[in-house]
């Protein structure tokens, strides 16, 4: 499948006045496929908003290229890119309701009225803004004024649906829904889209790939999958995922057909080589230490655990346990869709397999082995 | 013996009634979260039992005793309220320190009281800070840890996580209970989110409208709600309403849903010839092989993946839309399109639509606490 939307050795230098430059995005290279969903997702400053500005043409690129459907498009001005937008500050025309806003990004084409009216009524209905189309921008609250911009954009026929935390503002109930009926209407006619969230249960539920970014660099760029299972580094490790990964620092111990990872502080965990397989030895290669994590989905609680542990809290969450436990001077997190039970002070036994265990290399976090296989 | 006694509580501003009537009893050492939507009249409530306000009409007991009257420092109360309140002119460790002071306790005693709750509220670095130079979520950290440090025997939160960062907000929820449990503190909590309230309450006491709705073990309150109000508050995603009409058909209660006729446990015989609300919290709707008797008919359109699950979104006949979820890791990711979906007898919960209260069959044993 050809890209629809490159982005190629991308930097966004800002120049603060009286300030040293700051350097927002850099060198980011992405390949969105036709039809493809895409999160950029980070922490306010990763670098994510520049992107998506610069992809819409509302800032310009310091260095190198966006294409977007074969043509080079970032020194065209906005209106030129055909890209269809719904951004925080991106507003709804204040003249005109919110039936003729949705309206108004397709009277530039050949529509006619009746065409218009049923897209118009099929956008509102799928945001659930039906009620207000006979309102004005300034007469609706800020969550209605959000889908109504969203249902500005999506009511086009565009190469790229650049997206600004599309439902930042939703209430809970809505967005659950809202999600599956936005995913849907996206696959089902192969809406190319991009869009920016700092939340990442957004991302996991619209997105096909998810984009990590953290200061200004492009950590990792995979699927839900990929990231949880095969993070890049210790920062998507420990950035994906709730709870996220509990990591621990560790000596590696080698004796005859055993490597035991001694954790600072905590106990030893001990694997034969029939359970570490060789390309994990091989990636270990010499070190002496290692970050070695293991997802809370992942710690198994109850007989048959090689370790014991006190248990520190026991959180039912109506369809999930979450125990965190004191191992090596911080809490191993455990979770289980079970309900558990354990009082605060048990001890309870616990175990990790070697298939479920991630090791990174402690002076450049990157990752070393995923389970069996090396990274 | 309860601590903190309340008891028809009412309080108005000019002619916004905020509390209709609130009675609440927290036990010595108990954690009980003040839960609701915002504008129910959590904080409020919290004023008045500090004294800050004083109430229309009811009565507040601390310790066995009568605090009608009694201003705020006489109530021997720990609180950590929103808009934190700390000194601008003194250091974080000075601001937590006065708790101590006050009381003249010796200076070694007090440092080590202030360093060891800073390290477990992770504000060890900004202690030498002044308040302008700390983050919100770094202010309200102080002011808990300023709350904490003097080992109140009861202490008044207001949500106090509410500006800290999700991965902190997360690790405080796990720490936050023992923290509580071990210096004894008789507790009220109050939380805007669900997760906050049911981590950490030994009881939740749900605040609708100006009354509590519902007080009980989080367990059973996610479980058993009294009301559609109390259940559509927890749960993530939320639970599913659908109307339904209860009948018997010989002389077994059934519902229609989605067009297919699910038979309801013989204790719910009495709801026939009523209006219900069904209401299904996703994760007890799966779907299934089918059709098949008992089973409902959808469309699934789309999937969206939600930490280890993946929550489904379903339209049945006529349209209605529902969310399931399930938990795990599947081979083959679903396919949108046709399917079948079955639910829980056992997690049935119907409410009354004239009421919104739930219908509590007749043999209903309860989940244990």
């Amino acid at each position: 499948m050809s890209a629809a939307l490159s982005l190629r050795d991308v930097d966004k230098i800002y120049h603060p006045r009286g300030r040293s430059a700051v350097h927002a995005v850099k060198a980011l290279s992405m390949d969105v496929d036709r039809g493809e969903i895409v999160a950029l997702l980070g922490s306010s400053g990763c670098g994510k908003t520049s992107t998506l500005r610069m992809v819409a043409g509302f800032e310009e690129v310091s260095a190198g290229a966006v294409v977007l459907a074969n043509r080079r498009i970032e020194h065209l001005a906005p209106a030129a890119r055909n890209v269809a937008m719904a951004f925080e500050g991106y507003s709804l025309y204040p003249p005109l309701t919110v039936r003729d806003n949705i309206a108004f990004a397709l009277k530039r084409g050949r529509l006619s009225a009746r065409d218009v009216s049923r897209r118009v009524q099929e956008m509102a209905a799928l945001v659930e803004i039906e009620s207000i189309l006979d309102r004005y921008p300034n007469a609706i609250s800020g969550g209605q004024q959000q889908r109504a911009s969203l249902a500005r954009a999506l009511v086009r026929d565009a190469d790229l649906y650049v997206l600004d935390e599309p439902m930042g503002q939703l209430e809970p109930q809505l967005r659950a829904v809202l999600r599956g009926r936005l995913k849907r209407l996206l696959k089902d006619r192969a809406m190319t889209s991009i869009f920016v969230t700092h939340d990442q249960t957004e991302a996991n539920a619209l997105a096909d790939r998810i984009a990590v970014m953290e200061g200004g660099v492009l950590q990792q760029f995979a699927n839900q999958h990929d990231l949880k299972e095969r993070p890049a580094n210790l920062y998507v490790a420990t950035f994906i995922g709730e709870p996220p990964m509990n990591v621990f620092d560790a000596s590696v111990v080698r004796s005859d057909d055993r490597t035991t990872f001694q954790l600072d502080n905590g106990p030893s965990l001990g694997f034969g080589d029939n359970e570490l397989g060789p390309e994990v030895r091989q990636a270990i290669g010499s070190r002496r230490r290692l970050v070695i994590g293991v997802r809370p989905h992942r710690v198994a609680l109850g007989n048959g655990g090689a370790e014991t542990a006190r248990v520190v809290s026991n959180q039912w969450l109506g369809d999930q346990s979450h125990v965190a436990m004191a191992v090596a001077g911080k809490l191993l997190v455990a979770v289980s869709h079970e309900r558990v039970r354990a009082a605060i002070g048990d001890s309870v036994p616990y175990g990790v397999r070697a298939q479920d265990l991630h090791m990174f290399d402690p002076d450049s976090t990157v990752a070393l082995a995923h389970g069996a296989r090396a990274a | 013996m309860a601590q903190i006694e309340i008891k028809n509580l009412r309080k108005s501003f000019k002619d916004d009634a905020v509390l209709k009537g609130v009675s609440l009893d927290v036990d010595k050492g108990e954690i009980v979260t003040l839960f609701g939507p915002s504008g129910t009249g959590k904080t409020v409530l919290l004023r008045l039992l500090a004294g800050i306000h004083a109430p229309d009409a009811g009565t507040i007991a601390l310790r066995g005793r009568d605090v009608s009257g009694s201003p705020p420092d006489k109530r021997g109360i720990g609180m950590a309220f929103q808009n934190f309140a700390l000194f601008p002119h003194m250091t974080a460790r000075d601001n937590i320190a006065s708790a101590l002071t006050a009381r003249k306790a010796d200076s070694a005693e007090i440092a080590r009281k202030v360093g060891a709750v800073a390290q477990l509220l992770k504000i060890s670095h900004v202690l030498d800070h002044s308040p302008r130079e700390l983050s919100n979520g770094q202010k309200q950290r102080t002011a808990l840890a300023r709350a904490l440090v003097a080992d109140p025997d009861i202490l008044l939160l207001d949500d106090p996580l509410r500006n800290v960062d999700a991965k902190l907000r997360y690790e405080m929820r796990l720490e936050l209970p023992a923290l509580l449990k071990r210096a004894g503190s008789t507790v009220l909590y109050v939380t805007q989110d669900f997760k906050e309230a049911m981590a950490l309450g030994d009881r939740i006491a749900v605040l609708l409208d100006g009354e509590i709705e519902q007080c009980d073990t989080p367990a059973r309150i996610y479980a058993e709600p009294v009301s559609i109000g109390v259940a559509r508050l927890f749960g993530d995603p939320t639970l599913n309403l659908v109307a339904v009409e209860p009948r018997l058909v010989d002389g077994a209660p059934e519902i229609l849903v989605g067009g297919a006729t699910i038979r309801l446990p013989a204790s719910y015989a009495a709801t026939a010839g009523g209006s219900y609300m069904l209401g299904l919290r996703p994760e007890s709707l799966r779907l299934v092989d089918g059709p098949a008797p008992g089973t409902i008919t959808v469309d699934l359109v789309a999937v969206t993946p939600l930490n280890e699950k993946s929550v489904l979104l379903l339209t049945m006949e006529g349209g209605q839309e529902l969310l399931a979820s399930e938990a795990g890791d599947r081979d083959e990711p679903r396919r949108t399109g046709p399917a079948h979906a079955a639910f829980d007898k056992d997690a049935v919960l119907l409410f009354d639509c004239a009421s919104g209260r739930r219908f509590v069959p007749a043999d209903a044993t309860g989940v244990s606490k």
